[in-house]
């Protein structure tokens, strides 16, 4: 029973790893190409696709967001950490966990207000380029710092039972 | 109130919470305090689609991704071993260039010291360089090259400079061309530093030879057109800096996998998803901080911070030595984007108001930051060094030192002498 539950969970973490890691590529595939192209019908045709440069500024905040949810699976985030590696190991892994739900609880936060945000932007109907409105733009917002706090958490309680990320991540 | 609550995010930053995190929250309680409704931070957020340049990002660290991955870093030894091993100190010098040239393209990320320096260590030892002597350069050249163009610190600093309405100030072209001189002036001086060092070491010189120089000219000829075409295509105005960026991948995209064909097709979604997880990491903390310089600059902090500092020192010279001893303990501490993104808003009103030329501030930073990369305790190339060549941290700390001072006397040179950066610009 156990065991089927643990494999359940991590068959769950393993999908949405791969999902994460289709989408990462794939928008910076795309934004190669899309980047390309303008580029060409620029120098070449004196032309261009009319909504490309902002498609393009868009998905540059979607892949840094999806970057830094798929950087958080293992904690991998610039930080200054100077205190931390003078502790002994116990007070070490309180402060870990204290950091940990401080951090998730700053991302939820995030992922609460921005929310709002979108909603606000839903009831407007502003348009982003051609015919996508902004909120859905947006969506990724709330989206990533939910992932970000939930991943946050989860490495919180693993700290403070005294266990290591696993390996590849949460 | 206010106290209390920076005070504990300055302990929660050094405890090792993501610096994203922190800036954020720093945000959060700016926000609550000046009775702004919370959404303003996703407003804030989604601001860094308003920047055009922000592409040239995830385009330029990808390739310099692809770059490390291939085996650049041989051909680039091999190619200026054979042009400039003839010269007395010869594989010092070449280390110097190969490392500058690699970081320009893959960033200061350490990847310099494990790829180049791994292959550049065990041949100095070889040719008689002392072991200190060559654990100090490989260590020190880590950092070398982040003032030349297309480096990542280089355009963040322009990025943030126009983000905060310095635009006409600080072109990414005249950047570029600012980072010049003094980069040369670093491997020069590096480069006397080398001569004296080992004027009485046993090192043989190798004669200069045709054959050998072709052959590499030969294995590297894919290589060596891309400075040309990226530098040349931005420096001539006919690419845009993310124009530049873009054409950069498609041809290190084309020349690794189908030209050497020396990385498997299948390892480019493993280096595409490696190269983002590193720009989400420096976006993040850049569209955080674009909430927070609001509220500085709505709080008029930078200005009042001009007043106290005026106020007390007035002294341009004095100010400029303040700043390096700031900047080189900082970016001790701090890694080079963070720095970056914390420090500018702060400092560059600060330093205009001093009269200080924005991008002759933006080549001093950088300078500080490339030193600071190897300052001890905490230099991240120290750890990298250790890490890789497997010697005690120590060692490296007494090895770099040499090398760290010769880099302050060229620090102060570009201090304190403006047209060295400005000459070609203004």
């Amino acid at each position: 029973m156990n065991t089927t539950f643990n494999d359940a969970v991590k068959q769950c973490i393993h999908r949405l790893h791969s999902f994460e890691d289709w989408v990462l590529v794939a928008m910076l595939g795309s934004m190669i190409l899309l980047a390309t192209t303008q580029i060409l019908l620029r120098n070449l045709f004196d032309t261009g696709i009319f909504w490309g440069d902002s498609l393009l500024r868009i998905m540059v905040l979607w892949i840094a967001l999806i970057g830094a949810t798929v950087a958080t699976r293992s904690n991998n985030h610039i930080r200054i950490d100077l205190i931390s590696r003078m502790l002994p190991p116990l007070a070490q892994r309180f402060t870990a966990t204290l950091t940990f739900l401080f951090t998730s609880t700053v991302c939820i936060t995030t992922a609460h207000y921005s929310l709002e945000f979108i909603r606000y932007e839903y009831e407007d109907q502003t348009l982003a380029f051609a015919q996508v409105p902004t909120w859905i733009c947006q969506s990724i917002l709330p989206v990533a710092f939910s992932l970000m706090g939930l991943r946050f958490f989860l490495q919180g309680l693993l700290s403070a039972l005294g266990k290591e990320i696993p390996q590849g991540g949460l | 109130m206010f106290v209390i609550c920076a005070g504990l995010l300055v302990i929660i930053a050094l405890l090792g919470a993501p610096l994203f995190v922190v800036i954020l929250a720093a945000s959060i309680l700016g926000f609550i305090s000046a009775d702004v409704d919370l959404s303003v931070i996703a407003i804030e957020l989604y601001r860094i689609t308003d920047t055009p340049i922000l592409l040239a990002l995830p385009l330029f660290t990808f390739a310099g991704y692809l770059l490390a991955e291939g085996k650049t870093s041989d051909r680039l030894v091999s190619l200026s071993q054979a042009f400039l091993g003839w010269m007395p100190s010869g594989l010092a010098i070449v280390s110097f260039f190969t490392c500058a040239f690699f970081t320009a393209f893959t960033g200061a990320s350490g990847v310099t010291i494990v790829a180049v320096g791994a292959l550049l260590y065990p041949a100095l030892k070889q040719e008689g360089y002392s072991d200190k002597f060559s654990l100090g350069l490989v260590t020190t050249s880590g950092s070398l090259g982040l003032l030349i163009p297309p480096s990542l610190p280089l355009i963040l600093f322009a990025i943030i400079a126009q983000q905060m309405g310095y635009g006409e100030q600080v072109s990414i072209k005249d950047l570029f061309v600012a980072g010049l001189i003094p980069a040369a002036l670093m491997i020069l001086l590096l480069s006397f530093y080398s001569l004296w060092e080992n004027r009485s070491a046993p090192i043989a010189k190798q004669p200069f030879s045709w054959p050998v120089a072709l052959s590499t000219i030969k294995k590297a000829r894919w290589e060596i057109p891309l400075p040309f075409f990226v530098l040349g295509g931005i420096y001539s105005g006919f690419f845009a800096i993310s124009d530049a960026a873009a054409a950069t991948v498609i041809y290190v995209i084309i020349m690794e996998f189908f030209l050497y064909k020396e990385i498997p097709l299948r390892r480019l979604p493993d280096i595409m998803r490696d190269s983002m997880m590193m720009v989400g990491g420096i976006l993040l903390i850049l569209a955080v901080s674009l909430a927070f310089t609001n509220f500085l600059v709505d709080a008029e902090i930078p200005m009042q911070l001009f007043h106290v500092i005026q106020s007390n020192i007035e002294s341009k010279i004095v100010f400029l030595l303040l700043l390096n001893i700031i900047l080189l303990a900082l970016g001790a501490i701090l890694d080079i984007f963070s720095s970056l993104i914390i420090m500018i808003p702060l400092i560059l009103p600060v330093a205009i108001g001093y009269g200080i030329d924005p991008i002759h501030l933006g080549i001093m930073f950088l300078a500080n930051m490339q030193i600071g990369y190897f300052t001890p305790p905490v230099g991240m190339n120290l750890f990298i060094a250790s890490y890789r060549f497997n010697k005690p941290i120590l060692e490296l700390y007494r090895a770099t030192i040499p090398f760290m001072l010769v880099l302050m006397v060229a620090l102060l040179l570009i201090t304190f002498i403006p047209s060295l950066t400005l000459m070609f610009i203004r």
